[in-house]
């Protein structure tokens, strides 16, 4: 399996898998023509033919033998130019008063703008027949080895909004003592709205001054900067690399946000330059050995390739790779890759 | 007979039965002894000075029966709401949330914190015995002080407001407060109602929430009791009403009650005083009136029994004007009742 750029021959492909994301990844609409014109912007991204600050590059997953798509991810350059960026800043009030021998601290939601201009690590999707063989990982964090390349391209903090919690019949606490009475609509079919790309019109909508935590209900209090089962994972993977929660929520779900600068991150710290060299003797990438991964990438822009490697590979300064893995990251003779362990 | 007069230090013990024997809470008068006197001094300084002082006023007034000597009744006026602090209230308002792009327009009760009404005449300190509650003498204990405002004018804002009390019961649960203010004051309602009365309202300034509060977001109990009054005030409403105060946006900071507005000029009691001499003298028939004297500094009100006439003085009973400590040509005040 390696990762290559979207091309605008992957519309079908990844037509099918929105449709397979269901409710709460809304960066996936589930219309064709939304689904073009973001696929279309992310191709305009790799030609750099728009502005750095409108890029969102899309990446695919590709099974080599079919060329078939498992999955996609995303980083956007810099979130809430075109459209309005919206979170609550989970904020304090105190109140004091030594006459009655008060002193009260009650959080306080602030609806805020603050992060416009940040890098995101956006879309994630897998499909679920792909979900082993440490795929997600190295679908995941194949971004920080473009962000390690092209740091340049990128704001210096780089956030994750993470899905917020909500339950098995995709109920969301926080919406329903939030945002459903300013709507009058299911958490559902806002967030259906939301992937069609009407998140900042439902935003406009919403309460724009500070909320008292303490006047949600307790379901909702409880699920503020808490993420759904599901996202589990996936959060334990970026605080793994540095990602910290921010103090920042999705004013929708009350999902998390989390940040890290992007000098930071564990894989773009770490991740060494190596020279390559060819050979059938090189070992074969055994998936089994969790900790004994590298991932490793071609260092090129237009055509970034990152693929999976075991660290025996490696040989001081140098890194033996097989034809085939060569072949996979598209390198010429005297290219050079950069490679770090999967896992911290 | 029922006289309205300013309250003086001797009427302490008085008020302090009368406020044991009334259920309704009277948040501007303490049940404490000291602080009692303190009220009843500022107020006998405000009707002292009245003429030369810049200073915001609180007066105090009792209803005493001129037979016993028994006091039935307290009212009182402040010539600035707030008395130079700041006079909180939230005000009831709307926020439209549109989105012509999604077809969704709701429109969104908002409780914003306001001082707007700082500053205003308020009537306030109100207190009956239950035993007059359903005669016309509590009429008079509410009425006589716009006869008072009449003595003058000039000294008080044009807009009254009143705060009427709001929704609780019997164990002093108050769902308005459990909703809003106890979240940040950490006191039941009974506490910090005793506080209202006992401190001062730096509190008040230090703890109230600023933000607005979505009525949305308050448990349906306590959303229905914004602006609705208790069922014991009642009555004062349905007076107040008749003498043309109106429901404002205003409610009550602590327990969601109304704040009912009027101008004094427009108040039918105000709008219908006449001013003649008196010429005490027995009166067999006629209409009930408010009569007061036209005195700020010994200001009496009682209720009695007069023919208007057309002339310029005009007959009162011979124990009105030694009631209103009133002789004969002295001019006096009258409004129907």
């Amino acid at each position: 399996m390696y990762i290559r750029p979207i091309q605008k021959e992957d519309l079908d492909s990844l037509y099918q898998l929105a449709k397979n994301s269901g409710v709460g990844v809304t960066s996936l609409p589930d219309s064709k023509q939304k689904m073009e014109a973001k696929l279309s912007q992310a191709v305009a991204s790799f030609n750099k033919s728009i502005p750095e600050s409108e890029r969102i590059y899309l990446f695919a997953l590709v099974e080599p033998a079919s060329q078939k798509i498992a999955g996609i991810c995303a980083l956007e350059a810099s979130i809430g130019h075109e459209d309005i960026w919206y979170n609550y800043h989970v904020g304090k009030t105190v109140h004091s008063s030594r006459e009655i021998s008060v002193h009260k601290i009650t959080e306080t939601l602030y609806l805020s703008n603050d992060l416009t201009g940040c890098s995101e690590i956006a879309t994630l999707f897998l499909m679920p027949d792909y979900r082993k063989d440490q795929n997600g990982q190295l679908l995941s964090r194949s971004r920080y080895m473009f962000l390690a390349e092209f740091q340049e391209l990128f704001n210096e903090q780089i956030i994750a909004e993470m899905r917020g919690y909500s339950d098995d019949n995709g109920r969301s606490p926080f919406w329903d003592s939030l945002g459903k009475h300013f709507f009058h609509m299911e958490f559902s079919d806002a967030d259906y709205l939301t992937g069609l790309g009407n998140k900042v019109f439902i935003a406009e909508l919403m309460p724009k001054f500070p909320i008292y935590v303490p006047m949600l209900s307790p379901a909702a209090q409880a699920s503020i900067g808490k993420v759904h089962p599901q996202t589990e994972p996936a959060l334990a993977m970026l605080k793994s690399e540095g990602f910290e929660p921010n103090n920042y929520i999705d004013i929708f779900d009350g999902g998390p946000t989390v940040s890290v600068k992007v000098k930071n991150i564990r894989a773009v710290r770490e991740s060494e330059i190596y020279n390559v060299t060819r050979s059938e003797e090189a070992p074969a990438t055994d998936l089994t050995d969790k900790y004994g991964l590298l991932l490793v990438s071609n260092r090129k822009f237009d055509d970034f390739r990152v693929l999976l490697a075991n660290k025996s590979a490696l040989n001081g300064n140098s890194i033996v790779l097989t034809p085939e893995q060569t072949e996979q990251l598209q390198l010429n003779e005297g290219d050079t890759v950069r490679a770090v362990s999967l896992r911290p | 007979m029922y006289l309205i007069r300013p309250a003086i230090f001797s009427d302490l013990t008085g008020i302090e039965r009368l406020l044991d024997e009334t259920e309704a809470r009277v948040t501007t008068l303490p049940k404490d002894r000291d602080q009692l006197s303190e009220r009843i001094a500022e107020s006998k300084d405000s009707f002292d000075n009245a003429s030369d002082s810049e200073k915001p006023s609180s007066y105090l007034f009792v209803m005493e029966n001129t037979g016993t000597g028994e006091l039935y009744g307290t009212s009182g006026i402040d010539s600035e709401a707030g008395n130079g602090y700041p006079f909180f209230n939230y005000r009831l308002d709307k926020i439209v949330h549109a989105s012509h792009h999604l077809n969704i327009s709701s429109k969104v009760s908002v409780l914003f914190l306001s001082h707007e009404l700082t500053g205003k005449t308020l009537l306030r300190s109100f207190s009956i015995s239950p035993s007059l509650h359903d005669t016309e003498y509590f009429d008079l204990l509410s009425r006589a002080r716009l006869m008072f405002m009449a003595t003058q004018p000039d000294k008080f804002h044009q807009e009254i407001i009143v705060e009427i009390q709001g929704i609780f019961d019997d164990k002093g649960n108050c769902p308005f407060w459990d909703a809003v203010g106890r979240k940040f004051f950490d006191l039941d309602f009974p506490t910090v109602d005793y506080y209202c009365s006992m401190k001062s309202k730096t509190f008040m300034s230090e703890l109230i929430p600023q933000h607005p509060v979505y009525v949305p977001l308050l448990p349906a109990e306590a959303a229905e009791n914004i602006g609705r009054n208790h069922e014991a005030a009642n009555r004062i409403c349905q007076l107040l009403y008749k003498e043309g105060f109106y429901q404002s946006k205003f409610i009550d900071p602590f327990d969601g009650g109304p704040v009912l507005k009027g101008e004094i000029q427009y108040t039918q009691t105000y709008r219908n005083i006449r001013y003649k001499k008196a010429y005490p003298a027995e009166i067999s028939n006629g209409m009930r009136y408010l009569i007061s004297n036209r005195s700020h500094e010994d200001f009496r009100c009682v209720v009695g029994t007069l023919v208007e006439g057309i002339g310029d003085s005009v007959r009162i009973p011979p124990d009105v004007a030694e009631a209103l400590n009133v002789e004969k040509g002295d001019s006096i005040a009258f409004s129907l009742l």
